[in-house]
């Protein structure tokens, strides 16, 4: 359940970044206008190649644990979800089917997963979200929205027994609302999980068997036609 | 004469089975100096059970007064077990979670632990070795593909192995 609202919250940000930095930011009374303008603009998004370092931030220890990797997105319902170091591991799915992939000794291996249905239920979302449907966002989280610099969305989940897991997620856009930089999801304990997003490729156009759940292509070549084709 | 030698070769046969059945538990040791005595261990997992994977992330930090503290998360990072193992043999389970319940990770968590991480060889360990860094471990209900994706060689926090800070929060 925590891993579905961690990704599903993740897949509702959205869209590429720069650097990570913190202006500060005032709040707006009346967050609708917002909202509704960040739908608008993220109906209009066909496509989305993403590069993320992902923190995790656990108050034990004294310096973040890191994973690096990238995101793609391909409307209507495509997505996949590759870490790249400190090892090598893809998530790819659709609306109906979720696949994950390992690299081991030099090769890729499929797994058998374990709880397909759960992430099945994820890519479903993230199709909703990538057709800019915001609606079932504001249903499940109480959103405040604070501008400046940044603007920056805060929801914080309506059900107390998610609350108990996610205290509020973190979604940190540009003042034009055309790019995500950062999510962060926040726990109830101090914990958090931050995401900064870079190298945006918007609308590319990804090749064949970017999100084939059998075999899909490698990231290198994925990379090199989306960078070549700018 | 022949029907003496049948009872021998049935004695025999019914010996050699009974050793097959009752075969003696796997001893397994890491070689020596592999891991720091102080530190911090980075591993991807793949854990299968009744022919399903997960893919998992651990953080092993060794402390030569403290113990070992394992947290084991998943790819996005909820974490599905943490356990505190003191140098005496206590062990503290700071978290559980449905895939990891607490009699799950005191009683074979913690054993996978000290089959590859102990000091001490241990019995019962069915581990094997493919490579450096690598180990596998087969208990039959289930198998544990390890691997170290990256080591930290320096004294980790004093409060990772208190246990009386862990279970207050």
């Amino acid at each position: 359940m925590k891993t579905l609202i961690r990704i599903l919250t993740l897949a509702r940000a959205l869209v590429a970044v720069s650097a990570w930095g913190e202006p500060p930011t005032k709040p707006v009374i009346d967050s609708q206008p917002v909202l509704s303008d960040l739908q608008h603009k993220m109906a209009s998004v066909r496509s989305v190649y993403l590069e993320f370092t992902q923190e995790r931030v656990l108050k034990l220890f004294t310096e973040p644990l890191k994973t690096e990797g990238v995101m793609l997105i391909e409307r209507p319902d495509k997505i996949r979800w590759e870490t790249t170091a400190p090892y090598q591991s893809i998530l790819l799915g659709d609306q109906k089917t979720v696949a994950q992939f390992e690299f081991n000794d030099g090769k890729w291996e499929k797994l058998k997963l374990g709880f397909p249905q759960l992430l099945q239920r994820v890519m479903q979302q993230m199709a909703l979200m990538n057709q800019g449907k915001l609606d079932a966002l504001m249903t499940d989280y109480k959103i405040s929205v604070a501008t400046g610099a940044l603007t920056v969305l805060t929801m914080v989940p309506k059900d107390e027994n998610v609350r108990g897991m996610m205290s509020s997620l973190e979604v940190h856009l540009l003042p034009d609302l055309s790019a995500t930089r950062v999510v962060v999801m926040n726990e109830p304990n101090g914990d958090l999980t931050r995401i900064t997003f870079r190298n945006e490729k918007r609308d590319a156009n990804f090749p064949a068997n970017t999100f084939d759940q059998s075999k899909p292509l490698a990231i290198a070549a994925v990379q090199s036609v989306v960078k070549n084709a700018l | 004469m022949f029907l003496s030698c049948r009872i021998i070769f049935f004695v025999v046969l019914a010996a050699v089975l009974a050793g097959c059945a009752t075969r003696p538990p796997n001893h397994f040791s890491p070689p020596v100096g592999m891991f720091p005595a102080n530190g911090l261990l980075i591993q991807r997992a793949l854990f299968t059970a009744r022919g399903r994977q997960f893919a998992l992330n651990g953080y092993l930090a060794l402390s030569e007064t403290g113990g070992k503290r394992l947290i084991v998360t998943e790819t996005f990072g909820n974490v599905m077990a943490d356990v505190l193992v003191k140098p005496d043999g206590r062990v503290f389970v700071i978290k559980s979670s449905r895939m990891f319940p607490e009699r799950y990770i005191r009683r074979l968590v913690v054993a996978d632990l000290e089959c590859v991480f102990g000091s001490a060889p241990a019995a019962d360990c069915p581990v094997t070795m493919p490579g450096k860094n690598h180990f596998v471990i087969d208990r039959g209900g289930y198998q544990l593909d390890l691997r170290i994706v990256e080591t930290k060689s320096s004294a980790q926090p004093a409060a990772m192995f208190d246990e009386t800070a862990s279970l207050k929060k």
